[in-house]
């Protein structure tokens, strides 16, 4: 085929190709822009305090946006960590305390005793402090905060009770706190919640002084007192903030994104999807610093911090960062105060000596070891007819899952393999207690063999064993366990079949017992009791009425459980619950993994002053040195300038090699 | 009845059949004139013989794979690893032909030697990118046998009739293309639960539009032209008028839309995995393997292996498709070259 | 011309209609109230807090009932509230939007300029050596998956050169732009592979046209006529075929933004879809059938402004 366009002559090469950018010009336009400044964080929210020092800033990520600030409403991690600082509770848990964690007067000017009144009823009493005020808002009278009273304790507790705010936590709490159900029955029967009636579980004294009144003995009450969802809430905030148009303008909602609150620090900015931010309260002064519980080898500047007024920062930034990547990045950078080590950037920052690596120990990072008071098993269903029938096989299917191997290929050896139910750290966890059924494959050989499957191989059929096990997956490092888990079985020649579901499918499988086994099931502790963690194989606690997601039934459990469920920690509790640990590993209801543990990285001006978890985060404790993070700011940010002259050379020389072989051609 | 379909001969058979389908295809359309001329026109285009060469390279390779051989316990399950039957599996990652384990934790040394390392299950590497072809056959020869017909019949039909079928397959497809693509992909593998077949399902369901459309568009053209009026008046049949004279005149448009769709497949897998609906547990992907490097891009020592060889083998195989569906398209319709 | 547009509103409805049914029998396939409930309010959450959100949410009502409802609601842009965060729909997406289009639309700019200044280079330089290895170059681009652009893009901009944020966005005025460099060349490059093919294909069907010809043979030099009425025929024609595409940017990237931690559209429908919020992803999938019909109408007017021949009827 002829060609006319051929005959053009590269000598009137037309002038519109100039005006037509190239795609790299883009690039070079943005880079002049952009280079400039590489820190996503926005400018503090002051240059100094009042008093000319140093406005003091923490910068810390969130993996995704809170559910909501309400205290009475919100259970999720990232909402704990927001609401923190915001809200005292009444009471809290002692930040240098861990083993065994303890708590200490938040609100409340002393931690309540039990008292046992004339009708053999337990009680507490307690008593506000005189420090405890709400931060000023323009829903109080002249927009400033007024003292916390004892009707705003009851107050909360009825907010548990209306149906409107949909508290998830009504059900820890009435079995044992009076008129708390019939409050809310009533109220649903009636559509609306009476605040003015009285609550037979709170009984106000004075303005500062009430008793909570029980039904039965409940020490774990003293937990729940140090929970977001018992802190007092203002009415005033509540009915002010009803997130409904008021003179044109639509006032946020209490119940979401609006907090009144008692802590040492207000939300001053919450935009979703990027980042929460933090600032001082001026004038708090209901909590200090702990003066007690420091360790014996404690650094001098941790012990010069006893007794100081909190908080110790003026501001707290939350960046909402979902990917691991750019958290890996920005903490490189200096943009992040701490990062928790997962096992990707692990190899990077840990020795083979559980030390910071030279490289980081160079920038003076940090490496700190937290164990997360957290179980994590594959739940076996007991009312399957194949597993829930065969002791043995349960047995065998334990001893072969190699939790050592599994904490080492994902978790980098941190965390510890799981020998019982209870974490460490809580009452009852015993570090001496090995789990007869942990991992040891000739046991397991020998075991599926009793079990009435030689070799893993089903008599019936001459075919291996097939059982299901059911998985959430989310990325592929969730594909990565099961293979593990599926090979591990393969171990005794059981061939487990895995199926992906989606959260929610996983969720109602477990709910109406339709799985075989159940993998990367696990319990945070809600509170520091081993009652916490039995009640999950407790038989009235199966779904959808509890999380005995197991199905696990047997009655010398149950009896053991109900006797110690609300004991005082005493010896006595003690014995009962190792009798309980042998009964279930015995039993082999879950195939136990690992608790929870990681490293975080600690950049040299942020220093650690806590390492309890039962705190979601301790900001109010946290210090920082802002001077040494400029300055080494400044050192890891370097923007090196010949990358970009090579890139311009390399577009350049296409440039000229096409005009070139142009030319060649044409002429 | 699952132990059919999960006996070693069925499934030979089974992909046998497929080949042999596409064989026939093949031959019985290369007596067409049209395709006879495109051939010879194909045949001197460098860049789409060496195109046409890598892919069936890779289809050998896929094919390796799926031939699967009787199983034994533990030993070879395929032709492929026959040949690869000496490779062994680590504990972790280790890096390209390193001795030790990469894990600082445990500096282990290693069972073997690893061309490209092995991954964070310690299978190698190198192993993992070649079976995934077959993830990538799999997914592209199965999508095609769902799709192919559907769109092609739909097509035919639509532009053949006209009239109220034409307004019902315009109806049926425009809804569908008007659904996000990715959504559409998603909500139906979630509720058909994940699985390779599904995978195909929810591309099959959403790829056929295009084709459709396309076909569609040529058979409106096609019956302007006289040799189907002529048809027509000799009282043939509407089957064989489609089957004799429209099929054969869009089969091209056909091959090339499959060759192009299929390079679409493969990248669209890539995305899946990410969104966490990729390919299930145990079957080795380039698009898991891709989708594992946004951790492994933050370890330090860098873990790069696993997403450069994926990222490799795919790049090599849709950069092929590519440019085999452009040489068709020129040898087809010379014009547009 | 205005009755046209209105017919073709009104097909759409039963189209509209069709998605809304096929989407949510999907997604009631999908997910029971209780598993709903569970995800929404956390998988602690007592049963008779599941039992209360079920009712709040109307999920106990008669299927129909629901889907009559869910029509009328989408029909009247009430999208209503996340289960995940309780946040207005509404206002979610306004706020989206601006992130994602300003993401996609510099991408999608910056395509269709170093595109069409490629393709026309490239009919310049025709059938040379120079013009494959263009199209070879094009054809590359289109072969790797967007994520590997992502990787190699923040690995080397943000990590190694500390150029640029690794993730995060702020309305800061000019200085926005730093947020979504990054984020933009990435998109560019990926529109730049098949814009540039798609374009080359264009410019040569003009470049055989008569008055190509008839322009050339009149002596004007070859450049005149590439750069005057090639680029100005051609253009008409890219219109058309890239302006259905157009009302989707507000949609935006599904991988870009989630990577580069763009608060737009795309990032909200990856978690979403991770967390089975289903108001949301109902209420994407709607908004996205209707920017994509939306596209189907612009590009048949584009059509007919085009050319005045073409009767729409």
């Amino acid at each position: 085929m002829k060609d006319e366009g051929g005959r053009m002559n590269p000598e009137s090469r037309p002038g519109w190709q100039r005006f037509i950018p190239h795609p790299s010009s883009f690039i070079l336009f943005f880079l002049l822009l952009a280079g400039c400044d590489n820190n996503p964080n926005p400018p503090p929210l002051r240059e100094k305090r009042d008093d000319g020092s140093r406005w003091l800033v923490r910068y810390g990520g969130m993996s995704e946006d809170p559910r909501s600030f309400d205290p009475q409403f919100a259970y999720d991690q990232m909402s704990r960590r927001v609401m923190e600082p915001v809200y005292d509770t009444l009471l809290e848990y002692h930040p240098l305390k861990t083993d065994p964690y303890e708590v200490r007067p938040g609100l409340l000017d002393a931690v309540p005793v039990k008292e046992v009144g004339a009708d053999g009823k337990p009680s507490y009493l307690c008593r506000l402090k005189t420090t405890a005020r709400f931060h000023d808002d323009e829903c109080f009278p002249e927009g400033k905060g007024r003292p916390v009273v004892a009707r705003d304790v009851r107050y909360a507790f009825q907010r548990l009770c209306d149906p409107k705010v949909e508290s998830p936590f009504l059900a820890n709490f009435s079995e044992y706190l009076p008129g708390l159900q019939a409050a809310h029955d009533a109220a649903e029967k009636s559509g609306r919640f009476d605040y003015d009636a009285p609550l037979a579980a709170i009984e106000l004294i004075d303005e500062r002084t009430f008793r909570i009144h029980l039904t039965q003995p409940y020490p774990q009450l003293i937990y729940w007192l140090a929970f977001q969802c018992t802190t007092p809430v203002a009415r005033e905030a509540v009915e002010y903030y009803d997130g409904k148009k008021h003179g044109g303008v639509v006032r946020p909602d209490f119940h979401k994104f609006k907090a009144v609150g008692t802590g040492p620090f207000r939300i001053v900015e919450y935009v979703p999807r990027q980042r929460v931010r933090l600032e001082r309260v001026e004038g708090y002064a209901t909590t200090s610093f702990p003066t007690d519980g420091f360790a014996a080898e404690a650094p001098e500047w941790l012990m010069a911090l006893a007794g100081k007024p909190l908080p110790l920062i003026d501001e707290m930034n939350f960046s909402i960062i979902r990917e691991n990547l750019p958290i890996f990045i920005l903490t490189r950078q200096g943009y992040l105060d701490a990062m928790g080590v997962n096992k990707d950037a692990f190899g990077a920052m840990v020795t083979p000596g559980r030390e910071m690596s030279p490289k980081y120990r160079e920038r003076g990072m940090r490496l700190e070891k937290d164990v997360e008071p957290s179980t994590f098993w594959i739940s076996l269903n007991m009312r399957d007819p194949l597993l829930g029938q065969n002791k043995k096989l349960r047995q065998a299917l334990s001893a072969c899952y190699d939790s050592k191997t599994y904490s080492d290929i994902f978790w980098s050896s941190v965390a510890p393999v799981a020998e019982q139910l209870i974490p460490p750290g809580i009452p009852g966890h015993s570090r001496e207690w090995r789990n007869p059924y942990g991992f040891d494959l000739e046991k397991a050989k020998r075991l599926i063999a009793e079990a009435g499957y030689p070799g893993g191989i089903d008599p019936q059929t001459g075919r291996p064993l097939e059982i299901t096990m059911d998985m959430v997956s989310v990325g592929s490092e969730d594909r990565q366990r099961s293979e593990f888990e599926q090979r591990c079985f393969a171990s005794i020649g059981v061939e487990v079949k895995i199926r992906q579901n989606t959260f929610a499918r996983q969720l109602q499988r477990e709910d109406t017992g339709d799985f075989q086994m159940s993998s990367g099931t696990g319990w945070g502790a809600d509170y520091p009791d081993p009652e916490n963690y039995f009640f999950l194989l407790y038989s009235k606690n199966v779904p959808p009425a509890g999380k005995n997601v197991t199905r696990f039934n047997n009655p010398e459990f149950d009896r053991l459980f109900e006797q110690m469920k609300t004991m005082e920690t005493t010896p006595e509790r003690l014995e009962i619950v190792r009798k309980m640990n042998t009964l279930i590993a015995e039993e082999v209801p879950q195939i136990l993994n690992f608790h929870k543990a990681f490293y975080s990285a600690v950049q040299p001006w942020a220093p650690r002053t806590q390492n309890n978890l039962m705190l979601e985060g301790g900001v109010k404790f946290s210090v920082v040195d802002a001077a040494l993070r400029e300055q080494k700011r400044k050192e890891w940010n370097r923007k090196p300038l010949w990358p970009l002259a090579v890139l311009g050379g390399l577009l350049a020389l296409a440039a000229v090699l096409g005009i070139r072989i142009n030319r060649r051609r044409y002429v | 009845m699952s132990v059919f379909f999960t006996h070693w001969l069925t499934q030979n058979l089974l992909v046998l059949a497929g080949f042999a389908l596409l064989a026939w295809t093949l031959w019985s359309v290369s007596h067409h004139e049209r395709w006879r001329r495109a051939w010879l026109r194909f045949r001197a285009d460098r860049t789409g013989l060496v195109a046409l060469v890598v892919v069936c390279l890779y289809l050998l390779l896929g094919a390796l794979e799926v031939v699967r051989l009787p199983a034994g316990k533990g030993g070879p399950q395929s032709v492929l690893d026959l040949f690869l039957s000496g490779i062994t599996t680590e504990k972790t990652y280790s890096a390209p032909l390193a001795t030790t384990l990469l894990s600082s934790a445990q500096p282990e040394p290693l069972k073997g030697r690893h061309l490209l390392g092995t991954d964070a299950l310690g299978k190698d590497v190198l192993r993992e990118t070649l079976k995934a072809c077959k993830t990538a056959l799999i997914l592209g020869g199965l999508t095609a046998a769902i799709y192919i017909p559907l769109g092609t019949l739909f097509g035919i039909l639509a532009g053949y009739f006209r009239r109220r079928v034409d307004d019902a397959i315009q109806y049926f497809y425009t809804t569908l293309a008007s659904i996000p693509e990715i959504l559409l992909l998603i909500a139906i593998i979630f509720v058909l639960g994940q699985s390779l077949t599904s995978m195909c399902i929810a591309l099959g369901v959403t790829g056929w539009v295009g084709l459709c459309r396309l076909i569609r568009g040529e058979t409106l053209r096609q019956t302007e032209r006289p040799y189907v009026a002529a048809a027509r008046s000799l009282g043939q049949s509407h089957w064989n008028i489609i089957s004799r004279h429209l099929l054969p005149n869009v089969m091209h448009l056909v091959v090339i839309n499959f060759v192009l769709g299929f390079s679409g497949i493969v990248l669209t897998e890539a995305v899946l995995s990410y969104l966490g609906v990729g390919t299930p547990v145990g079957t080795a992907s380039w698009g898991n393997m891709i989708d594992g490097a946004r951790s492994e891009l933050s370890r330090d020592p860098l873990v790069w292996w696993n997403l450069v060889s994926a990222a490799t083998a795919l790049f090599g195989l849709v950069l092929a498709l590519n440019l085999l569906g452009d040489a068709l398209r020129r040898a087809f319709d010379p014009k547009q070259g | 011309m205005f009755n046209y547009v209105i017919r073709r509103l009104l097909y759409s409805v039963p189209i509209l209609l069709g998605v809304i049914a096929l989407t949510f029998l999907l997604f009631n396939v999908l997910q029971t109230p209780e598993a709903a409930a569970a995800m929404a309010i956390g998988s602690k959450a007592p049963q008779q807090a599941r039992e209360a959100w079920i009712k709040s949410r109307g999920l106990d009502r008669p299927k129909t009932e629901q889907f009559v409802k869910h029509v009328k609601n989408l029909a009247t842009f009430q999208f209503g509230t996340s289960w995940k965060t309780g946040r207005e729909l509404n206002e979610v997406f306004r706020q989206g939007a601006g992130p994602s289009l300003l993401i996609t639309l510099p991408g999608f700019l910056a395509g269709l300029l170093g595109g069409v200044g490629l393709a026309l280079y490239q009919v310049y330089v025709r059938k040379s050596l120079l013009d494959r290895s263009i199209t070879l170059f094009a054809v590359a681009l289109m072969s790797v998956p967007t994520v590997v652009y992502i990787f190699f893009l923040q690995a080397v901009g943000a990590l190694m050169l500390n150029y640029f944020p690794a993730s995060g966005f702020d309305w800061r005025g000019w200085e926005t732009a730093k947020f979504v460099a990054l984020p933009i060349i990435v998109m560019a490059i990926v529109n730049l592979g098949s814009d540039v093919r798609l374009y080359r294909t264009i410019f040569m069907e003009e470049i055989n046209q008569d008055y190509v010809r008839t322009a050339l043979a009149k002596g004007l030099s070859s450049g005149v006529v590439l750069g005057k009425h090639v680029l100005k025929n051609g253009l008409i024609a890219l219109i058309t075929l890239t302006v259905a595409t157009l009302p989707r940017l507000i949609m935006g990237s599904l991988l870009i933004e989630n990577f580069f931690g763009i608060p737009g559209l795309g990032n909200l429908l990856v978690m979403a879809i991770g967390t089975s919020d289903q108001p949301v992803v109902l209420a994407c999938t709607y908004l996205g059938s209707l920017l994509y019909i939306g596209g189907l109408i612009l590009t048949d007017v584009c059509y007919a402004l085009a050319d005045p021949r073409i009767r729409l009827s």
